[in-house]
């Protein structure tokens, strides 16, 4: 080295390789990290990323949020936890991004932004990073869809429905029936301190999911899906978080006259069919019943809809006669699909569930006997 | 010196009656170097040639130990005198260790390709042995089987009642969740207009 640097050209080319502030800017987070550990809540931000850095200016607001919420109590238990995401979702000005990715598939980005206008009306915003896009805005309880080659339209809801389930974040309690949430501890997420928390279906017969909520604010910070084994289904992390005092620019862009005017969806009508099914996992109830074609092929089916919250299963019967002749289980996605054939009919199940739970659905429907 | 050279070959091979020929050898300059070549052709031959076979280092490497055992510290080449020279020399070493670095990470990522692999699904499907889940039999074409030029068909066919069971699904999802949201707006906007 001594020698190089006689030499400016050489010497700077070599300054070029030996690694630059980013390496440094690691090296000092690893240092800290065990330090963070110790320390209690109490102390806010040891550890700055680039982004933070960036965004500190924006962080000075947010301690005033955080302060206020632990003047009231800091938090204990998982519900209390889950309590803290459903405010912080709701109330608080914030502009997330995150990632989503599966097993074998491309990551896909996210924007997430929520703001509380003037006036107190909630407005949100989730956009689809690549590609051309799909951008969802909500204004109070409006949510207009923007997607490539579909003409814009609107649907009344409360929330946007992204790839973090809604149930989670706006009814976490509506969960505890099929879920037990059980707190894990402190982690780092996203160069965060975290509180992480396991969600585990009390019986056992669905996928688990492991959150990370941050400690400053509650706001969701990862989260994952896990099958049985334990093996990663999919991941949603958060990759930046900003918390702002006034609400994002782009939300006074949002021209709200001209958004479409939300479409009246008339409740579909149940019928009745001739089974039921006997066994369901725990938490899980029926949602919706039909009899109707299907889209792609006009094959005649008699349709039960089943949801916990955050997972929904279908349940089809058909004639055996127009049916795959066989059984059969896949897995596309994170939808396991089953078929049994029985006699004259054929049950499919079809649903993010473990193949074995959406046989014992399968395996469990019984003639009722009063209907026909 | 014809039976020299045959004993030569027959000791190459392992199959000399005696050892006289490794005496002979060693003090026969021309026999020497014609054992030297015929290594480098056997080498060559095999493809597993190591020495180029115009480069002799025998004999530089005995004169270079013999001039050795003095020397505790290697000198500074010649090179170092040099003044620019001097200090791209030592780069270039640096230059190698980056190479050894970037082939690890190269290896990495073929690695991590290989490791994922089993989990990517070719089709849009995979097909899972539904045997150790119960009882029910695995996927079979038996009542096909007669005819096994329909098989294509009969596949295209059942993927294409799959694929319409899995979008139906997906599509009830999505009006399950607008439906349920829209009542839910509609109970939750009447006692916000009231006041």
């Amino acid at each position: 080295m001594n020698l190089c640097s006689n030499v400016p050209a050489t010497s700077g080319l070599v300054r070029l390789f030996s690694g630059t502030r980013k390496c440094l800017l690691v090296g000092a987070m690893i240092c800290a990290l065990p330090a963070m550990g110790q320390e209690s809540s109490a102390q806010p931000d040891v550890i700055y990323t680039e982004e933070d850095k960036l965004n500190q200016s924006d962080q000075g607001e947010s301690d005033a949020h955080s302060s206020a919420a632990a003047d009231d109590e800091a938090p204990t238990t998982t519900g209390d936890w889950l309590e803290r995401l459903t405010q912080a979702t709701q109330n608080l000005n914030f502009q997330v991004t995150f990632v989503q990715s599966r097993a074998g598939q491309e990551t896909v980005p996210y924007l997430w932004r929520h703001a509380v206008d003037k006036n107190g009306q909630s407005l949100e915003q989730l956009n689809l990073q690549n590609g051309p896009g799909r951008e969802l805005i909500r204004v109070g309880s409006v949510v207009s869809i923007f997607e490539p080659d579909v003409p814009p339209y609107s649907l009344r809801s409360d929330y946007i429905n992204g790839p973090i389930p809604s149930e989670l974040l706006y009814h976490p309690d509506a969960l505890r029936k099929g879920y037990e949430f059980v707190s894990v501890g402190r982690a780092r997420v996203a160069g965060r301190p975290a509180q992480q928390i396991r969600i585990v279906s009390r019986d056992n017969s669905r996928f688990n999911y492991q959150l990370w909520l941050d400690e400053k604010t509650g706001m969701l910070l990862k989260l994952n899906m896990l099958d049985l084994q334990g093996a990663l289904l999919e991941q949603i992390q958060v990759t930046s978080l900003t918390i702002t005092d006034a609400p994002h620019a782009y939300f006074q862009r949002v021209n709200q006259a001209s958004l479409p005017k939300p479409m009246a969806i008339s409740p579909s009508k149940t019928r009745d069919h001739a089974w039921e099914v006997t066994y369901l996992p725990t938490g899980m109830h029926e949602v919706r019943r039909d009899i109707r074609r299907l889209a792609l092929t006009g094959q005649v089916v008699e349709y039960k809809m089943f949801s916990d919250g955050l997972v929904d299963v279908s349940v089809y019967v058909q004639p055996a006669a127009d049916a795959l002749g066989s059984d059969l289980v896949l897995r596309h996605n994170l939808n396991t699909f089953l078929t049994l054939t029985d006699g004259k009919a054929q049950v499919t199940v079809v649903g993010e569930i473990p193949p074995k739970t959406a046989e014992s659905i399968a395996t469990s429907l019984s003639l009722t006997g009063d209907t026909e | 010196m014809t039976q020299q050279q045959e004993q030569l070959s027959a000791f190459m091979d392992g199959e000399a009656q005696d050892n006289d020929i490794i005496d002979v050898i060693k003090q026969d300059a021309e026999l020497r170097a014609k054992w030297q070549r015929y290594h480098v052709i056997r080498s060559g031959l095999r493809k597993e040639a190591s020495v180029a076979p115009q480069v002799d280092i025998t004999a530089s490497v005995a004169a270079a130990l013999e001039n050795e055992p003095t020397i505790m510290a290697p000198k500074k080449s010649r090179w170092s005198k040099v003044p620019v020279l001097g200090s791209v020399v030592p780069f270039a070493r640096q230059t190698g260790q980056y190479a050894v670095a970037a082939s690890v990470a190269a290896a990495f990522i073929l690695g991590y390709q290989q490791f994922n692999q089993p989990e990517l699904p070719n089709e849009p499907f995979m097909t899972a042995p539904t045997n150790p889940q119960g009882g029910m039999a695995p996927v079979s074409l038996q009542q096909t089987r007669t005819l096994p030029r329909n098989d294509m068909e009969v596949m295209l066919e059942k993927k294409r009642k799959v694929n319409a069971l899995i979008a139906d699904h997906e599509q009830q999802v999505k009006i399950k969740q607008a439906e349920e949201q829209s009542e839910e707006a509609k109970q939750n906007n009447q006692p916000e207009s009231q006041p």
